[in-house]
């Protein structure tokens, strides 16, 4: 046991020193909470551009449809320049307007053109064509205004005023969300996609960073030969498990700070996004419980536990990084197509590809933790899921102690599949 | 049982295409110095990997200091120096060796006034500059074989096992090396290290075992493997008179077997359990003035040379035996 002990504390003390790991949890929080201020202060930010002014309206109605249109775009403002050009058009001549307008924009005098026309009266269709057109905000800036114009009008002739007519057509409105959970009301609906995102993504950086790490370590023993001096010393079962617990611990040690550290930042976030200059979002923190939060912990160990053994295990059968990384790529793939379901699950947290993926031991550790971020999931899938992860930890331990012990052995050639398979049969 | 630090019966050790070692028996005495010679490929590394418990044995049996290898007690009494060396580069000496110290059961204060002492000895740590505190890659090389050296010796191990300790040494530390192997032994402690430098092995080994393909060729102390293995001639010269009193001398069949007269000089094959001492002492009894007299052996390597032959190292086997 104190032979174990001392190859934990190596293990730990010497990466906890590392300047490496003193950067990556002084900037993981800053970059987490990035993650989450910064959309939001996109969203603040998510106003149509100035675009939408720079653009020609191709008025075909006959009825000065255009000009409203104009000031609707361009809201209250009355500053020269932040206004669209409205060119008055006969139906005949549309064609020839818009290949005009479509000259103009190639180069690059106008952003767009919007036309409308006797349909557009009749509220059924408008058209835009223009460089900015993939742009969300903007379109619905136009498309907005194009619908107030048509309501104006219509209001108009029932014979509506103009200040009443504006009066009863300003709605201001701010939509918020909310998930609502078995548990009751679980913060908004953004902050636990984000939430689920984070902790996806968290789960899925650390498991590549330390598995890495671990294979990396397991290779600098065997190309200095210190594996052959410990292995003399204790048994390989014991080097492997102080590598796994200590390089482990290491993690955990990290996230606790990262997501201490994150937590205050995002307390902090009021006043950060106040000196950014963007209005503070009403935002609550999803409501974590305590056993959750040990639920999320539990995955990321067995997740890493389960990764690191074969990444011990690749470690100790190449001879070189450029090699490791090549015998590494199928655990990558592993790895990166989990990676690849993050998003489908956010949307879909409880279709089949969720379900399933959270019960393959390959995915389970990152994609079960975002089904819990995100909804809640019945405790037998949490236990089912646990179960087969913890058996493939213990599955992948046992492959990987076995091929450990022979491979940091081995020198020379990269050993096929084929010999790795011969080295597990080996009895020692 | 505990006269032998290592007693090794009968082992086999197979591989998927070949077998490193095939039924090895040897014993090591007790403070003795061990050579284990053979060329690259012979199961060297092999050998001292099973005496180590790093591998097990397919068949035989292993006792180290009278338990068996796999004994967790024994692990703390072996010190390891492996043949290709190297320690963990960016880790500071001094953790380092209070790393290597730990898993061998040295803690705390003692490793460190162990280490102190080493670094010392080793002169690692004088007044001006403590190397203790660099990282290991900001050390020579010579001076990281050195760190390599007190890792292997920092817990006072009973038994120290060198894998070709000679190779890539410069003559300085190979000289520290000798008279670290001289000083253990005079300290009651069994030194046993393989290598293909025969001139080493000759002039620090009490006993030697040469092995070829895995198997043994032959064993014992230097002095009976070459009084076995090589004739036990003798060269005479003689200056001027005193020739008659020596021609008798020579004819006598229980001292002499046969004798190559060149007149002033002579090459002389022992009879059989024959002491040379007493040869010599009749010539000087008979007032010849002796010249020279001297017992000429094979060395190590033209009795290596001559049971190993050029066919000694295996076809196609890389690197580690």
């Amino acid at each position: 046991m104190a032979k174990l002990w001392a190859i934990i504390k190596r293990e730990y003390l010497e990466r906890v020193r590392s300047k490496w790991f003193l950067i990556a949890t002084f900037f993981g929080p800053i970059f987490f909470s990035a993650i989450i201020i910064v959309p939001a202060w996109l969203a603040s930010k998510s106003k149509a551009t100035s675009d939408v002014y720079n653009t020609t309206i191709l008025d075909a109605t006959g009825t000065g449809f255009g000009h409203r249109l104009a000031v609707n775009i361009a809201g209250d403002t009355t500053i020269s320049g932040r206004m669209p050009t409205v060119r008055l058009v006969p139906p005949s001549e549309l064609t020839n307007a818009e290949s005009t307008a479509t000259q103009e924009v190639m180069h690059k005098e106008k952003t767009g053109y919007i036309v409308v026309d006797q349909q557009t009266l009749a509220g059924e269709s408008a058209r835009y064509a223009g460089t900015n057109a993939t742009s969300m905000a903007d379109m619905t800036q136009i498309k907005g205004a194009i619908r107030q114009t048509i309501l104006a009008s219509r209001l108009e002739k029932v014979g509506l005023d103009n200040e009443k007519m504006k009066e009863l057509t300003f709605i201001p409105l701010d939509f918020s969300t909310e998930r609502i959970t078995e548990r009751g009301r679980a913060g908004s609906g953004m902050a636990s996609v984000l939430f689920g995102f984070a902790i996806g993504f968290l789960l899925y950086l650390s498991i590549v960073i330390y598995g890495q790490t671990i294979m990396s370590g397991v290779l600098e023993e065997k190309t200095t030969r210190v594996a052959e001096v410990v292995m003399s010393s204790v048994p390989t079962d014991t080097l492997l498990a102080g590598k796994v617990i200590g390089v482990g611990a290491v993690g955990l040690t990290q996230q606790i700070l990262w997501i201490a550290t994150t937590y205050v930042l995002l307390k902090l976030r009021a006043p950060i996004m106040a000196r950014l200059g963007a209005p503070t979002m009403n935002f609550s923190l999803p409501d974590i419980s305590l056993g959750a939060g040990v639920l999320f912990l539990l995955f990321f160990l067995l997740g890493f536990i389960f990764y690191s053994s074969l990444y011990a295990a690749v470690g100790s059968s190449v001879n070189s990084e450029s090699e490791a990384r090549q015998a590494a790529s199928p655990l990558m793939i592993m790895i990166v197509s989990t990676a690849v379901f993050i998003q489908p699950v956010l949307l879909n947290p409880t279709g089949t590809t969720a379900r399933v993926l959270s019960l393959v031991p390959i995915s389970s550790p990152i994609i079960m933790p975002i089904r819990m971020a995100v909804t809640g999931v019945p405790p037998l899938d949490l236990a089912a899921s646990l179960g087969f992860l913890a058996l493939g930890c213990a599955a992948a331990l046992w492959l990987a102690s076995r091929i450990y012990r022979v491979g940091l052995l081995m020198y020379g050639k990269r050993p096929t599949m084929k010999e790795m398979a011969r080295w597990v049969s080996y009895a020692r | 049982m505990t006269e032998y630090a290592i007693d090794i019966v009968n082992v086999t050790k197979r591989y998927a295409q070949h077998t490193a070692v095939r039924d090895l028996t040897l014993r090591v005495p007790a403070g003795s110095v061990y050579g284990l010679l053979g060329p690259n490929g012979a199961g060297k590394t092999t050998t001292i990997r099973m005496i180590l418990n790093i591998i097990a044995p397919d068949s035989g049996m292993i006792h180290i200091f009278g338990r068996p290898s796999n004994d967790p007690k024994i692990t703390d009494r072996l010190g390891y120096l492996p043949e290709e060396r190297g320690l963990y580069r960016k880790m500071q000496v001094r953790r380092v060796l209070k790393f290597l110290a730990e898993l061998k059961g040295v803690k705390g204060k003692d490793a460190d006034r162990r280490i102190d002492e080493w670094l010392e000895r080793l002169s690692l740590k004088t007044p001006e500059k403590d190397w203790g505190l660099s990282k290991i890659d900001e050390l020579s090389r010579g001076m990281q074989q050195k760190v390599q050296f007190i890792g292997t010796l920092l817990h006072d191990p009973d038994l120290v096992i060198l894998d070709e300790p000679f190779s890539g040494l410069d003559p300085i530390n190979a000289q520290a090396l000798k008279d670290t192997v001289v000083e253990l032994k005079h300290r009651g402690k069994t030194v046993i290290f393989s290598t293909h430098l025969m001139d080493n092995a000759e002039r620090l080994c009490d006993s030697v075992c040469i092995i070829a393909r895995g198997e043994k060729v032959l064993d014992g102390t230097v002095t009976s493997v070459k009084e076995e293995h090589g004739q036990r001639n003798i060269a005479l010269a003689l200056d001027g008179d005193g020739m008659e009193g020596i021609a008798s001398i020579l004819r006598d069949q229980s001292l002499v077997k046969r004798a190559d007269d060149s007149n002033r000089f002579f090459e002389i094959e022992m009879a059989p359990g024959a002491d040379p001492q007493s040869l010599l002492r009749r010539i000087v009894e008979s007032g010849a003035a002796v010249q020279r007299f001297e017992m000429i052996q094979p060395s190590l390597h033209q009795i290596f040379l001559q049971k190993v032959g050029a066919t000694g190292i295996e076809e196609g086997m890389s690197g580690h035996g």
